[in-house]
């Protein structure tokens, strides 16, 4: 499926995520999950926002314990009921089967009550892991992500859906995705002010995009980067489209990285300036069966 | 110095390389008619990249055995030094890969009408190079040259660069002929001083590690110069491998930019102790290896690239097209 993944949709960094934004977090790490969760509640408690956590695949008190750890003590805003805790069941599934429209009404009120309650707006998040059970309903959960888009855009409230990408098919990850105006960005493998490296899901399937610029001062933290790749499961994609510059050694790294994965996984570049592209032919990267390249299409 | 294609192979797995001096048709057709009827009856894969008048020239001798024969046109195929040994490399390696023939048997007549004196040389220096970079390979290339259209001088490198001759049917070894690799150096070349042809000032650059203030004077001079955006781009990506090269070896460099006739010349300067053999990059690198892959895709980007090592000074100029 060497398909070209255009950048498409908006990936945001968890300190700029504010009211109107309706996202979902991908994830296949449990520590990105923490990071992610732990940036958002905190930044909602400080900015005077009700926040609501509905957890399904850990405890509620393993979040709290999170935010203790960063130090944030949540006791006085549980006890005020600007921060609420509590399980999907009880936020996602109170109807006793999942009802996408009455969940989405009920997010509505939500926000009125929060302004009402005189908080500066509502900030929700959910772990998702509850629609992969044999729940009543869970088929709707599409709709209701769609739905939802409503209840934020505009408004003072923002939400993060949890989507952990060890459970979810790459379909399912696919077409959620697709029902959010935009993804929560991971952390980067590598950052430095010459060379970004940040791994995401796109169209339900691992990708790495590169920032920057690959030349002789970056090499050797690109190609320890590369490493990391070995170890996931499947396919990668690697998103060469907001590179500035990249040099040979760069693209060796990375056909090299393609000829070490395991057999029957491939990597796939795209977005690729069309010089390169004449590059990689004239390397003879591309005698790698396990390496796919698409051009970046002409301006 | 160690043989550069390795172990000795049988001679049919080896390179034959053979310059055809010829004056007339008749001897162009004597040569090249029992070469391919040859190849044909041993099974041996069949290109020829020549002019038009001796394409049809020898489809109307070859009769029936036309359909085995390959035919390129040499304008098509001698763009660059640089791509032109790209591209037989890819040839021999799908003919390597594909298995079906024993051997390899290629017609190439490059072109020399229109050449100045630098392209000359380095067309002169890629059929030397040809020696080397397909040593082990099983191949016959033979390569005419027309005394009616050729320049004296050329054919008279066509001796030099040529293990053989071959004269109708039959070969006999050249006698002018020269190693590439040769200690005596005799296909080292001083590059051309650049106020000797170059049209007003030049632009200089005296670099260190920072790549990037390289990559922004050599994108910002050739604009300004008038080359394409593409021709901007194929040079920033061949001027930071050169300079790469340069930082391992000395740490710094000087890069020269100016106007000579219809190119933009390019200088990439750096104290070096060791000689650079003027024929790096006309080699693929092989399997597994780390070095070399720079100027491989360098020589295949640019129209020309001169190598020299002079004075405790390793200069790569690198030629590319003005629009």
């Amino acid at each position: 499926m060497a398909r070209v993944i255009a950048r498409e949709g908006q990936e945001r960094r968890v300190d700029g995520i504010g009211q109107g934004d309706h996202l979902c977090l991908v994830y296949a790490d449990d520590a990105e999950q923490r990071r992610v969760v732990t940036a958002y509640v905190r930044a909602g408690l400080s900015r005077g926002e009700r926040v609501l956590y509905f957890a399904d695949a850990r405890a509620p008190r393993e979040v709290l314990g999170w935010l203790r750890a960063e130090g944030v003590d949540p006791s006085t805003a549980l006890t005020t009921g600007q921060l609420s805790v509590t399980t999907a069941a009880v936020g996602y599934l109170a109807f006793g089967a999942f009802d996408a429209h009455a969940v989405a009404q009920t997010l509505q009120a939500e926000v009125s009550d929060a302004l009402s309650a005189g908080f500066t707006g509502l900030r929700v998040s959910g772990e998702m892991s509850w629609a992969l059970r044999d729940v009543p309903g869970a088929d709707q959960l599409g709709t209701y992500e769609t739905a939802v888009n409503a209840v934020f855009a505009g408004q003072p409230a923002s939400a993060i859906c949890q989507y952990d990408a060890r459970r979810f098919s790459a379909a399912a990850l696919d077409d959620t995705q697709r029902r959010h105006p935009g993804t929560v960005e991971l952390a980067p493998l590598h950052l430095n002010s010459r060379l970004r490296v940040t791994p995401s899901f796109r169209c339900g399937q691992r990708m790495l995009r590169v920032q920057g610029t690959v030349d002789h001062h970056t090499i050797a933290a690109f190609a320890a980067t590369l490493e990391t790749v070995l170890g996931w499961p499947g396919d990668v994609w690697v998103d060469l489209g907001e590179l500035e510059f990249i040099d040979l050694a760069g693209l060796r790294a990375l056909a090299q990285t393609a000829a070490r994965l395991p057999a029957g996984r491939r990597m796939h570049l795209v977005e690729l300036a069309p010089l390169l592209c004449q590059v990689v032919n004239l390397a003879e990267f591309d005698d790698i069966s396990s390496l796919t390249v698409t051009a970046r299409d002409a301006a | 110095m160690t043989d550069p294609a390795g172990p000795r192979l049988p001679s049919s797995r080896r390179l034959t390389h053979q310059a055809l001096i010829y004056g007339s048709d008749e001897e162009f057709l004597a040569a090249t008619v029992p070469f391919c009827l040859d190849g044909v009856d041993q099974g041996d894969s069949l290109l020829v990249i020549t002019t038009a008048g001796n394409t049809d020239l020898l489809r109307e001798a070859l009769r029936d055995a036309v359909n085995k024969v390959e035919f390129l046109a040499s304008e098509e195929w001698y763009g660059t030094p640089g791509s032109a040994l790209g591209a037989c490399h890819r040839v021999v390696d799908q003919q390597v890969a594909v298995g079906e023939h024993r051997r390899m048997r290629v017609i190439g007549e490059p072109l020399w009408h229109g050449r100045d004196a630098v392209e000359t040389a380095e067309w002169t220096r890629y059929e030397s190079a040809i020696n080397l970079a397909f040593a082990a390979c099983p191949a016959w290339m033979i390569c005419p040259y027309d005394t009616r259209l050729v320049p004296e001088a050329v054919i008279a490198d066509a001796r030099r660069t040529h293990p053989e001759l071959a004269v109708g049917a039959s070969t006999r070894s050249s006698p002018d002929y020269v190693d590439p690799a040769a200690t005596t150096g005799f296909w080292e070349r001083r590059i051309a001083p650049l106020p000797a042809d170059g049209d007003g000032d030049a632009a200089v650059l005296d670099f260190d590690a920072d790549l990037a203030a390289v990559r922004v004077f050599v994108a910002r001079t050739a604009a300004a110069l008038g080359v394409s955006p593409d021709g901007v781009g194929r040079l920033v990506f061949s001027v930071n491998e050169i300079a790469t090269n340069a930082l391992q070896h000395g740490g710094a460099g000087r890069l020269t930019m100016r106007l000579a006739g219809r190119r933009l010349v390019c200088d990439v300067a750096n104290p070096s102790r060791r000689a650079t053999d003027w024929f790096l990059g006309y080699r693929p690198p092989g399997p597994g290896q780390e070095r070399g892959y720079g100027l491989w895709a360098v020589r295949q980007l640019c129209r020309l690239v001169e190598i020299d090592t002079s004075d405790g000074v390793t200069t790569v100029r690198l030629h590319v097209d003005l629009d």
